[in-house]
């Protein structure tokens, strides 16, 4: 399962292969392959030349922000670990890529382990700390398997453990296997499971930076965050932050999406895959020319641009460009960049079921307007599925959703509320089609 | 106060203190014979049927170097919890028992509570017997949109069971539908045994279940 191979078209926006260099050559997983390639030269450089505040200098000015959904900037986050703090420090790698429509983490360790582990290790350079793990998801076999390999070799090889390259540096790596549970894809979640808890999300303050595993400074970024940083220290921030999308001078809170991304398209069209490209390519060029388009005969209904948790566009709304804040000017959000397409045989009532089952079965239990809600929204839309809703059932999805979002410990129940009344608005006839009729009261006058 | 004793004394003095708190109950409320009997009852039944759970010797031999080496990557033993758990699922024939539970549970100085509550958190867990082949058809969205459910049926099908979740008589297949197995661009998606399979058929599902003994 690799990239399928393509040449860009005449007039296509190419690939920017960073860290897909490595995907399709053969053994890219072992030490022996990656190393002539360049692998660890940045942990070599960070070691030997510079200082743990430097390194988080670079991640900062490159303005990289987190690959894993939220987009926060990984260099503020890293400058919150508190230095002075005498406790073990951790980093956990967050590779429990549990999003629906979501594999790009996945092609990442299976097919580059090393530099996701390099950029661990350099991460852990930065921050302090001399534990790492990668929490990775129980579903993800070869993941764990080539992952621990890579450690294997790296240990073998002084480039994990102590005195790492012969410098002061020490650090050790584990694989923490995750047990099928999308709530411990959130951070503080993945925190209580690696504990060995359910992974109940907690409630912040305290953040993970100042008290997480094990109630000690952590920081936590996604597999694709980290595997960046080893770039950035070999070529530097600046270099990074010239790539992609910059800061919208007029606008502070638009601070611009920075390098490339894995990107993603699934669903019913003829190519589903993944890419790298710099920010700024469209949504409609990602779907239609990487993603080939809807299948033979078929037209296209909607797209959910990254991962399950994002609202829907429809096929007019494509030609947003792929960044945070472009797509959360439209209405919709980035998430993870990997698109769900959906075609014109989709019943969306149907879709909706689907939908709202996969956040009733992954709420964890904790807060009642989740717990409750998602089941409750299952049921109304299955209700009208089978043509016994009623008006009144399209008012009480409106209010659930409120009732729903922003009222829970962690954002899943927001991830629930999102697509779902994206999808209403949008196609909201289909479902008033599917209403129960009216029944005539006929009585004696 | 003295120790707490251990399971089987416990529960007999709740159930003798259950039967206490129904004696003057009886006593004082009116129409109280019924509730007494049934307050009784449930003594009885509690005395019964809650057989107290010996625990397992755990590790067995055949992962103790693996436990104790887990053991070693983390500052405190109950955070191995989940890496022990997949080893002694995998041992005891796909499921954990409530013995092998209390054995995990007594290994890493956690409550036997504790350990079922991270078992039946967790989709990857099971804590009744299940079928030799593990049969999964990942049924979120984009698997969906592919075709899912026509290969859910195609396994209940295969395997004779009607229910998904459920076992075969034989106990050679148990067929479950996942939440997102991360294989989108290979949709619909099936697993069997920890091996993955995507652009997976009806007809092609039949095939590989098959090839399981």
């Amino acid at each position: 399962m690799t990239t399928p191979a393509r040449a860009p078209a005449a007039g296509r926006t190419p690939e920017t292969k960073v860290l897909s260099a490595n995907f399709g050559v053969p053994g890219s997983w072992t030490l022996p392959v990656v190393r002539p390639r360049g692998a660890y030269q940045a942990l070599e450089k960070a070691l030997k030349t510079l200082t743990p505040a430097q390194v988080t200098a670079e991640v900062k000015t490159s303005r990289l922000r987190g690959r894993g959904g939220a987009g926060f900037p990984a260099g503020v986050k890293w400058g919150f670990v508190p230095t002075s703090s005498p406790k073990t420090k951790y980093v956990v790698c967050n590779a429990d890529e549990s999003e629906p429509g979501t594999f790009k983490d996945r092609y990442l360790m299976e097919l580059d382990p090393h530099l996701v582990l390099e950029g661990c290790l350099l991460a852990a350079y930065a921050v302090g700390a001399s534990v790492i793990y990668i929490y990775v998801r129980g579903e993800y076999p070869l993941s764990i398997a080539r992952l621990e390999g890579a450690m294997a070799e790296a240990r073998a090889a002084g480039l994990l453990g102590a005195k790492i390259l012969g410098s002061s540096f020490s650090c050790e790596a584990w694989v923490h296997p995750g047990a099928g549970a999308y709530i411990c894809g959130e951070e503080t979640g993945m925190l209580e499971s690696l504990e060995g808890k359910r992974g109940h999300p907690r409630i912040k303050p305290p953040f993970p930076a100042v008290e997480g595993a094990f109630a000690s400074p952590t920081l936590i970024n996604n597999v694709e965050t980290l595997a960046h940083v080893p770039w950035i220290v070999i070529h530097g921030g600046a270099a990074f932050a010239k790539q992609g999308i910059p800061p919208d001078p007029a606008n502070p809170r638009a601070v611009g999406s920075s390098g490339t991304k894995l990107m993603g398209v699934s669903g019913p069209v003829r190519t589903p895959g993944v890419w790298e490209f710099e920010f700024g390519i469209t949504l409609r060029e990602l779907v239609y020319g990487y993603g080939g388009g809807p299948l033979p005969g078929r037209t296209l209904k909607a797209v959910i641009p990254g991962g399950l948790s994002m609202p829907v566009l429809t096929d007019a709304e494509l030609d947003v460009k792929m960044g945070f804040d472009e797509l959360a000017k439209v209405g919709s959000g980035l998430g993870t960049a990997c698109a769900i397409v959906m075609d014109d045989t989709c019943d969306m009532v149907k879709a909706c079921i689907n939908i709202a089952h996969f956040f009733a079965d992954e709420s964890c239990g904790q807060c009642t307007p989740c717990r409750e809600g998602c089941h409750w929204m299952e049921k109304i839309f299955k209700r009208i599925d089978a043509g016994q809703g009623t008006p009144a059932d399209l008012d009480l999805l409106a209010s659930l959703f409120g009732n729903i979002e922003g009222r829970t410990i962690c954002a899943l129940a927001d991830a629930a509320v999102w697509p779902l009344r994206s999808i209403l608005k949008k196609f909201r006839p289909e479902f008033e089609a599917r209403l129960a009729r009216p029944v005539a009261v006929v009585g004696a006058l | 106060m003295s120790p707490i004793p251990p399971g089987a004394q416990l529960k007999g003095a709740a159930a003798a203190a259950a039967g206490q708190a129904a004696g003057a109950l009886a006593a004082a409320t009116a129409g109280a014979a019924a509730v007494g009997a049934a307050a009784a009852k449930v003594a009885a039944t509690t005395q019964a049927t809650a057989k107290p759970v010996v625990p397992l010797a755990f590790p067995p031999p055949e992962l103790k170097a693996r436990c104790e080496d887990l053991l070693t990557r983390y500052p405190v033993k109950v955070a191995a919890l989940l890496p022990i758990l997949h080893l002694a699922q995998k041992h005891y024939a796909g499921w954990i028992s409530p013995a092998v539970e209390a054995g995990v549970a007594a290994y890493l100085g956690v409550s036997d509570a504790h350990v079922r509550g991270v078992l039946t958190f967790y989709a990857m867990f099971h804590t009744q017997p299940v079928g030799r082949h593990d049969v999964w058809v990942c049924r979120t969205l984009t698997c969906w949109l592919r075709g899912a459910e026509g290969l859910t049926q195609a396994a209940l099908a295969k395997a004779g069971i009607d229910k998904v979740g459920g076992t075969d008589a034989q106990g050679r297949f148990s067929v479950r539908e996942m939440e997102c197995l991360g294989l989108c661009e290979v949709a619909p998606a099936a697993w069997i045994d920890g091996q993955v399979h995507g652009h997976v058929t009806p007809d092609g599902l039949a095939r590989l279940m098959d090839g399981c003994a």
